[in-house]
């Protein structure tokens, strides 16, 4: 492991800088949280190793991102869902999680086999989620196939896996990588590990016996969208390469409230991606080795990635259907005239002309 | 240092020049066929590009988005490096400097798109940031409706990108505005693309058509460029969107920036068919100078008359009725909209004698509010002892406002009409008993006042001193000193004086305020080049009476620019020579 840690590690100006602005922005959030509740919990299908598989996806609050509260990533804003005070203990935490079963109860026909828990966070920080927190959650779901926990590279340590794979459990480690493109991870996500940390993540996954998801981050701020496709279909090849490292999950960026991105868009420099992009890098990659999914949030809204507003629900759908089935076919069967405007746009726009449409 | 770009004409803020490639290209101008981009930075370290003659290259480059923070600018501001070939570096608006470029990049210019605020903010910090004599490039901005009201705020340089991009997206562009494709029933444009049948006509072909009707408007633009007369069409066109009018407002808002842009003439006419007009830096300087520059040198009372179509006002024939029954007993002031108010020396400078305006009979609240501010400020300085207004109906609202505020009262001759023989008996009337002065003492009023007017307060008896004389028949004046050497001649055309070589160093010797020129060690003989430019004084003006001085000439000259433009630059003409001495 490299010695990056949110903590202590600085990268120069760059970094500084914008840390000191998130950290400002991030100020003007006075909303706090209940800790006995999860930030968010729902019912969906995966597409996973072993096939798809029901799911039920936990966002656990557990006081948010300690890199967050550095300053932090340039366009996200969960560290506003975090609770104040900043900690949430033990017994909070087994109660959100008491409140996401009751959630799967009502809701759900049978249980799920797969269960994912973020944090916006890491779910395998010991200030965040404490040992004996993890080890209780493994319990509650022992009895399940597989579970998928959100952690940064520093974090990922076999023996903290362990205590899925004891119980049975496939287990992968869900990573934000945002991109293998250092430059953009640091400069334009501020994000503060080298791909070479996510590698390593990967191999001690592996050594654990767990797999990695790795989450992509489709056009941060400052990127025209020709140079962030570009920069996605680079980035899902490099994780295909990267062993351990079995699906990739490639989300186009959304305007999250008390964010830099939120600053950019509302002056008029910053634009969601087109969900033509998103087609374009799926389609580009479906080739690899490994599962590559994309689950636009907010789509067809002007905050989030959206094409023409007459074809967003379907190219959606189609994404929808290519999470699971994995074949670009499915991207035959849409088509709108926006295409054309969207082509304009991978032709001509620039990191200095951009946005060139809304 | 500019090599690849070169400022010919200026209209205010508005350039006409030339990208000095391969392949010259006049601006405003579109750049899309001759721009090469150097690449992001943000993805990639990008090398040096090779560049060449034939393009614009923009450097390599971390674009800053509207709404970058400020310390996220400052942490990632690029350097450039000096390169060899036509190059452009990409800036925003709070670290904007200059790197040596030929042409600067707004960065994503399109953001300040409908926001006026936002938009004049970043340009005039560029324009304050950057060398005068470079190029500035508003990327994905330019629609046909905006680029006339953009290059008069001083952008040179456009591109095709927004207009396609939104004719693609099913939107018809023209100089009034947009509209929805699917809604368009006569397309008012003969372009090629618009030939297509109606029912054919397609996106791809609306696409062509935004950026014909936007390359058409850019046509005109370089064309009213040409002829000082933007401003006249912008204040037209502009009104067809919010922001662009309020664009144009707000740089009317920022005085210095336009006034230190707008010449001191021109020979083309000024029409003035709004209130906005009023906001012209022309017509403010005007009104400013005579209410803060012009001494009265005639002792007799004060005389306001109307305005009169015919220009100058005494060659109308009102006014020579006005002169006859006057009979060099009164001082003659014109009041007029959009002028405010013309003492009778100053006729004949700009833009008095170069104006048409909107005659109805009716004046509007603003100009009443104008013309009486001027009025009164006037009347202040010029501190007359009696105050006779000749003036029909209209006009009496004006004087009744000053009456109140000042506590004089005016003596008023009109019944009916100003030019009844009623009216003009009761004008002779008013003035028996005046004494009256000589035509001289009027000429010798007329030479000093356009010397204060031009030069500054007090100018014209310190320039000309006690014993200066006049010669000449009006308005083609010349002005001797006590020992009979000439030192100016008025130029009836403009109303401005141009000195010879001796009254150009008695300007220098004077106190009157100068505007000086340092040069380099050389004898210019047609005109003074940009490179030989040491120093320029920053209150000189386009079209200024200049002295240029360095250790090999003395001389005198007419400002082709304004002096920090003179300074900054390093291409093009800088003063246009009337008489030089070797030293």
């Amino acid at each position: 492991m490299s010695q990056s840690t949110p903590d202590g590690y600085e990268k120069g100006r760059g970094m500084d800088a914008h840390n000191e602005v998130m950290r400002e922005i991030r100020a003007r959030n006075d909303e706090s949280y209940d800790p006995t509740e999860p930030t968010r919990v729902w019912l969906d299908e995966d597409n996973t190793p072993d096939g798809v598989r029901n799911s039920l996806t936990i966002i656990l609050n557990t006081g948010g991102c300690r890199w967050a509260r550095a300053g932090g990533c340039t366009m996200c804003g969960y560290v506003a869902e975090s609770v104040e005070g900043g900690t949430v203990a033990h017994g909070n935490l087994m109660t959100q999680v008491e409140y996401c079963l009751d959630h799967e109860a009502d809701n759900a026909e049978e249980r799920a086999d797969l269960v994912k828990i973020y944090t916006s966070g890491s779910f395998l920080d010991e200030r965040e989620v404490p040992g004996e927190t993890r080890e209780a959650i493994a319990e509650t779901f022992a009895d399940r196939e597989r579970m998928v926990v959100e952690s940064l590279p520093d974090f990922v340590e076999r023996g903290k896996l362990a205590d899925f794979t004891d119980r049975d459990l496939a287990v992968d480690v869900a990573v934000g990588l945002e991109t293998a493109t250092d430059r953009v991870r640091h400069d334009a996500v501020n994000k503060y590990f080298d791909f070479a940390d996510f590698e390593a993540a990967c191999g001690e996954a592996r050594a654990a016996g767990a797999g990695v998801k790795a989450y992509l981050l489709m056009k941060p701020p400052f990127l025209a969208e020709p140079d962030a496709v570009a920069d996605m279909k680079r980035s899902v090849r490099r994780c295909a390469g990267v062993d351990g490292c079995h699906t990739v999950s490639m989300n186009p960026c959304n305007v999250q409230r008390h964010t830099m991105v939120e600053e950019l868009y509302h002056d008029g420099g910053y634009r969601p991606p087109w969900l033509w992009s998103v087609v374009d890098v799926l389609s580009a990659t479906a080739d690899t080795d490994v599962i590559v999914v994309s689950d636009p949030v907010g789509h067809g809204s002007d905050r989030g990635p959206h094409n023409c507003g007459e074809c967003d629900s379907l190219v959606q759908r189609a994404i929808k259907d290519f999470d699971l089935r994995q074949d670009p076919s499915v991207f035959e069967e849409v088509s709108c005239p926006c295409t054309e405007t969207w082509e304009y746009v991978m032709r001509e726009e620039t990191a200095y002309n951009q946005p060139l449409t809304r | 240092m500019t090599e690849y770009f070169e400022v010919h004409g200026r209209d205010g803020a508005a350039r006409r020049g030339e990208l000095r490639l391969t392949e010259p290209v006049p601006t405003p101008a579109l750049v899309d066929d001759v721009l090469e981009d150097g690449g992001s930075r943000w993805h990639a370290e990008q090398s040096v590009p090779e560049g060449d003659d034939a393009s614009l290259t923009v450097l390599p480059h971390r674009a800053l988005p509207p709404g970058t923070e400020r310390p996220v600018e400052d942490a990632f501001t690029d350097e450039y490096p000096d390169v060899a070939f036509p190059s452009a570096a990409v800036v925003s608006p709070t670290t904007a400097d200059d790197y040596g470029a030929d042409a600067y990049v707004l960065s994503n210019a399109g953001g300040y798109v409908g926001h006026a605020e936002a938009f004049v903010g970043a340009l005039l910090s560029v324009r304050a940031a950057v060398p005068d004599d470079t190029a500035l490039y508003c990327p994905a901005a330019a629609t046909p409706a905006n680029v006339a009201t953009l290059a008069y705020a001083g952008v040179d340089l456009f591109d095709e990108k927004r207009a396609r991009a939104r004719g693609l997206e099913g939107f018809y562009l023209t100089t009034d505005g947009e509209a929805f494709l699917e809604d368009l029933g006569e397309r008012p444009c003969p372009c090629p693309a618009c030939r297509t049948p109606i029912e054919a006509f397609d996106r791809t072909d609306c696409a062509e058509h935004n950026a014909n009707a936007l390359a058409a408007e850019l046509a005109r633009v370089r064309g009213r460029i040409g002829q000082g007369r933007l401003r006249d069409y912008v204040e037209g066109q502009a009104r067809h969107e919010a922001w662009l009018t309020a664009t144009f407002r707000r740089l009317d808002q920022q005085y210095g920036y336009l006034e230190e842009r707008t010449p001191v003439f021109r020979r083309n006419e000024l029409l003035a068919t709004t209130d906005d007009t009023l906001r012209r830096p022309e017509i403010q300087r005007f009104a400013e100078r005579v209410t803060n520059r012009y001494r009265r040198r005639l002792d007799a009372p004060l005389v306001l008359v109307p305005c009169s179509a015919r220009k100058p006002y005494s060659d109308s024939q009102s006014h020579e009725q006005f002169t006859r029954a006057i009979g060099y007993r009164g001082h003659i002031v014109s009041m007029t909209s959009p002028i405010g108010v013309v003492p009778n020396e100053l006729e004949t400078t700009y833009p008095a004698q170069h104006y048409d305006s909107v005659v109805t009979g009716e004046w509007t609240e603003t100009e009443i509010g104008f013309v009486a501010a001027v009025l009164e400020r006037y009347l202040e300085r010029a501190d007359y002892d009696r105050h006779i207004a000749h003036v029909p109906t209209e006009y009496r609202e004006i004087c009744e406002r000053v009456e109140a505020s000042l506590g004089i009262d005016f003596e008023y001759t009109v019944s009916d009409h100003p030019t009844t023989d009623e009216s003009l008996a009761a004008l002779e009337d008013a003035l028996g008993g005046e004494p009256s002065y000589y035509k001289r003492e009027r000429e010798s009023a007329t030479v000093r006042a356009i010397a204060d007017f031009q030069f500054g307060d007090g100018a014209g008896d310190a320039v000309f001193g006690p014993d200066a004389t006049t010669e000449g028949i009006y308005p083609k004046l010349r002005v001797r000193n006590g020992d009979g050497d000439h030192l100016a001649t008025m130029v009836p055309q403009y109303g401005t004086l141009s000195l010879t070589l001796a009254g150009a160093r008695a300007w220098i010797d004077s106190d009157a305020p100068t505007k000086r020129v340092d040069i380099d060690g050389f004898v210019p003989s047609g005109s003074v080049l940009a490179p030989g430019v040491t120093g320029a004084d920053e209150s000189i003006r386009p079209g200024d009476e200049v002295v240029f001085e360095g250790p090999k000439a003395f001389g005198v000259g007419r400002a082709a620019s304004h002096g920090r433009a003179m300074a900054e630059g390093s291409r093009g003409v800088a003063v246009d020579v009337r008489h030089c001495a070797e030293r």
